[in-house]
């Protein structure tokens, strides 16, 4: 594979970005979508990961560190250095930031040390991906709840190579009022992270969703982020037939799993759909564009 | 130089905008100056159109006091571009007292490229750029290519133009409009400058995308676009004046980057990508007939030639004659090779 190991990260040649246009175009974006709604500030939670850091960096690049607030949601098993990496994000941004442990309210649903929760006994037992899920969409609570307490939009900060392959969770970390960063596979995550100066420790640790301790996005998928970008960029971006993929060098296995896994998510990427019925249904055959005339926040 | 006006009056008698009551001798004394034109590179409002007039008139206004005889506002500049269902609710027939107000404005001014949704007395909505000159609306293009594929959805809301014509103009030489997609068809610069074009006008709501760091400027659409600039300007002998609005609507950034190609195909002036701004730059107008005198193509261009092999391809695609250059086997129409199996 062509391309460029930083030694923080690999980064596939056909995916290189001009990180000053990147950076230039999101923080248009960033902007227009704050005007457009009436608001003036934004609010994201700050896992510690790179997704949250870097859209951190560029929420404060595109409106001020003063106006972002980063709120970090830890749950009693989420591992402590994600939480130090998060601060110090937040020390070297000057932003707000608010502490909310999520712990009692997911233990309030499925109970803990053999206490049942909300959800019943058998709740106990509930495996780590609903547990994980149901972590998700705690935050994203807490996060449209302080949305109302800081005046600011909830800031989306998925990639594309998650959402392209379903990992993200319904209502949970992909619920947001937009996403700057949602159309850079995570090897350009890496590279506009390096650019706008996002701590290298950020950069070069393995990503998690840290839904269980241990856990790593690699191991769970059983490919490279390096390898899948480009296997997404080529048979998506490029529109490369499977055998196309293959004369690529990837194996077939890979690529029809990657495929079954991006067909798999499709739910996951759009509105639900509305049972035709009325002459004008929303999405339908009533189409607005989101912030029109009227729309904005007075 | 001082043919220039004429050339025009030559090409184009009989039409809208030619009187043939006023004297050829007094055309002939016109003096041609050094043009400045001026790029209104603004972000639109998303369907606010008394806050984009306004904006317009503020910018015609700037565009007076710097000097500029052409003032270029970009696609849709006065409504947004994503407008989708709002398209009815901000379209202006020509007879809208607005537009005559905004028209007011080039009385004893620059002239003004402007662009709007135009309802036409039958209803349907075009996206279309107006010249603006002397106080009134002198002439229409109706934009005659709507991508309707990718990101863009322009045919489910708009009706398409039916005409590309060029017009004369106060400036001394014909001025060719056309929307955005209008240039991504060979035809449209090509049958512009054959009516008498020497000044093709193309605004423009692009979207940037296809951010690589291979491209020139790191953005594949201004790569595209400077290519297709270039090429229309030397292939028309012809000035060729790019105004691309920027800001974002919905998920989409628009790129600026507004230019000024030369005849030569030389870059005159390039205004930044992003910013918003109104940008001048000084042509000398000359440069198009020196041009042309050293560089005749429009001169040896056959459109006799091209037409009666359209009118061959028309009748054919139609399955009116037999494809003459197909192989044996090939549908009638688009197909010149016998069928193939698509690869899997």
């Amino acid at each position: 594979m062509n391309g460029t190991d930083s030694g923080l990260f690999e980064l596939p040649a056909e995916l290189e970005i001009d990180t000053d246009v990147a950076r230039r175009l999101i923080a248009e974006f960033i902007r227009g979508q704050l005007r457009q709604a009436g608001f003036e500030r934004a609010v994201l939670g700050l896992s510690g990961g790179i997704d949250s850091a870097l859209v951190a960096y560029l929420v404060a690049e595109a409106i001020g560190a003063e106006r972002l607030l980063c709120v970090l949601m830890p749950y009693r098993t989420s591992s402590p250095a994600s939480r130090e990496d998060a601060e110090e994000v937040v020390r070297r941004l000057g932003c707000a930031s608010e502490l909310v442990e999520i712990t009692a309210m997911v233990d309030g649903y499925f109970g803990a040390d053999g206490v049942p929760g909300a959800g019943g006994r058998a709740d106990l037992d509930a495996v780590p991906l609903r547990r994980g899920n149901f972590m998700a969409r705690m935050r994203m609570a807490v996060l449209y709840d302080r949305s109302v307490t800081w005046g600011g939009l909830v800031v989306g900060t998925g990639n594309k190579t998650e959402a392209l392959i379903g990992y993200t969770t319904l209502f949970g970390d992909s619920a947001c009022a937009f996403n700057p960063v949602g159309d850079l596979y995570k090897s350009q995550v890496r590279q506009l992270s390096a650019a706008i100066g996002v701590p290298a420790p950020i950069i070069g640790k393995a990503p998690s969703a840290d839904l269980w301790p241990g856990q790593t996005d690699e191991t769970e998928a059983g490919f490279s982020y390096p390898a899948l970008d480009r296997l997404l960029f080529w048979r998506i971006d490029k529109r490369r037939s499977v055998e196309e993929c293959v004369a690529l060098g990837y194996e077939r296995a890979m690529v029809e799993r990657v495929d079954r896994m991006v067909a798999g998510a499709e739910f996951k990427r759009q509105v639900p759909p509305i049972a035709k019925l009325g002459p004008r249904t929303t999405g339908v055959d009533y189409l607005y564009p989101r912030r029109r005339p009227g729309s904005a926040r007075a | 130089m001082r043919n220039l006006g004429r050339t025009w009056a030559h090409t184009r008698g009989g039409r809208r905008g030619f009187d043939p009551a006023r004297p050829r001798a007094a055309r002939r004394l016109r003096v041609v100056q050094p043009l400045r034109i001026a790029l209104a590179q603004i972000a639109p409002r998303l369907g606010e159109l008394e806050v984009n007039l306004a904006r317009h008139q503020e910018l015609l206004a700037a565009a007076r006091d710097g000097g500029a005889g052409l003032v270029v506002f970009p696609e849709l500049g006065l409504t947004g571009y994503l407008l989708q269902d709002l398209a009815s609710e901000v379209a202006m027939r020509l007879d809208d007292p607005r537009l005559a107000a905004l028209a007011g404005a080039t009385a004893g001014g620059p002239s003004a490229v402007v662009s709007f949704v135009e309802e036409s007395a039958d209803h349907r909505l075009f996206i279309a750029a107006a010249l603006l000159e002397d106080g009134e609306v002198r002439h229409v293009h109706r934009k005659v290519h709507l991508p309707t594929y990718g990101l863009f959805d322009e045919r489910r809301f708009f009706a398409q133009g039916d005409m590309l014509r060029a017009v004369p103009s106060r400036l001394g030489v014909g001025l060719g409009l056309a929307v955005c997609e209008d240039f991504w068809h060979l035809s449209t610069p090509q049958v512009l400058a054959l009516d008498g074009a020497q000044l093709l006008v193309n605004v423009s709501s692009s979207p940037g995308r296809d951010l690589a760091a291979t491209h020139e400027v790191g953005l594949g659409t201004a790569s595209s676009w400077r290519s297709l600039m270039r090429t229309y300007a030397q292939l028309t002998t012809s000035f060729v004046v790019f105004c691309n609005r920027v800001g974002v609507d919905e998920s989409i950034s628009f790129w600026g980057g507004s230019e000024v190609i030369s005849p030569t195909g030389a870059v005159v002036f390039s205004a930044p990508l992003f910013d918003e701004g109104l940008f001048f730059a000084d042509i000398d107008l000359a440069d198009v007939r020196r041009e042309r005198i050293s560089l005749p193509l429009l001169r040896d261009e056959r459109p006799e030639l091209v037409a009666r092999e359209w009118r061959r391809l028309i009748a054919e695609r139609a399955g009116l004659a037999s494809d003459a250059t197909a192989e044996a086997g090939a549908m009638d129409g688009f197909d010149v090779a016998a069928d193939q199996a698509p690869v899997a």
